[in-house]
């Protein structure tokens, strides 16, 4: 299977930025995430969502690029979540504790709802 | 090229075990894909849960990439070499490099995630954790020109298996 590197789309839903994940998250991907999230900050929105519905990998690269983007929106003091990823990325997202700094919802509407009323 | 296949081989000697595949790939940036795509394959035959499948594929790319970084250097001339083993009671792949930085020992300890987002430790260093926690053993063996992970799913009665029971 040939490898999808990554594409990031950005938009907004009131205070809260949406970055639209689609292809794979390794170290291919450092410069899309990078270049979203920096564009997912202008307008100093409250909540950043990564939506993960279209990523079909993610490998421990992949990993610490979100945990690179993580600690930028917590010393920003935004609070980031995440949506859409499959069963085998939450078990990894508890298994590595990223759940325990990044709510993780089902899909995209679950997410915004939470984001909407906290 | 070398082939970097080790002497001996962890498990090796026992005589119930199948080989299910047994194949070579360079050492460049996304072979780690292919790995986890023919493991999948080659094990196809056992019906595996799908959970154990991807938790399976998962630790074949991170030691698929392991080898090929730290063991080769990310030299296409030097091969990783992935061997499918089976046995009634286990599954083995074996992934061997040609040796370079010494492939860290299996600890038990979670890598510090506050540490990470405290930006005191480096984002990265998942590699080994995610692999000791997507299978029920993780061995490592090395001689003086080789480095071999052996990632081991119990078929009967290991972790995955009883929580399906």
């Amino acid at each position: 299977m040939p490898a999808r590197q990554l594409e990031a789309a950005v938009r907004r839903e009131g205070g809260t930025s949406i970055i639209e994940l689609r292809g794979e998250i390794d170290g291919l991907a450092e410069e899309a995430m990078n270049a979203a999230y920096a564009e997912a900050e202008e307008g100093d929105p409250q909540v950043i969502l990564l939506n993960f519905a279209e990523v079909d990998y993610i490998n421990s690269t992949g990993i610490a690029l979100i945990v690179g983007l993580l600690a930028k929106a917590r010393a920003a003091r935004r609070r980031m979540l995440a949506c859409g990823l499959s069963d085998h990325y939450v078990e990894i997202f508890d298994i590595t504790r990223l759940s325990d700094f990044m709510n993780v919802f089902d899909d995209e509407a679950s997410a915004l709802e939470e984001a909407a009323t906290a | 090229m070398s082939d970097p296949r080790p002497p001996t081989r962890p498990g090796g000697a026992r005589s119930d075990r199948r080989i299910l595949a047994d194949f070579s790939l360079p050492s460049e940036p996304g072979n780690e894909r292919a790995a986890m795509d023919r493991v999948g394959e080659a094990v196809r035959e056992l019906d595996l849960e799908a959970r154990v499948l991807k938790r399976l594929k998962t630790a074949v790319a991170e030691a698929t990439m392991n080898a090929m970084e730290h063991g080769n250097d990310y030299r296409p001339e030097a091969p990783v070499v992935i061997r499918v083993l089976a046995s009634p009671e286990d599954l083995s792949v074996l992934i061997t490099d040609g040796g370079g930085d010494p492939v860290p020992a299996p600890g038990a300890e979670a890598p510090d995630l506050e540490a990470k987002l405290e930006g005191l430790q480096t984002p990265r260093g998942w590699g080994l954790f995610l692999i000791r926690n997507m299978v029920d053993e993780m061995n490592v063996t090395t001689d003086r020109s080789h480095h071999t992970v052996e990632l081991v799913v119990r078929l009967k009665g290991g972790r995955d298996a009883s929580e399906t029971a």
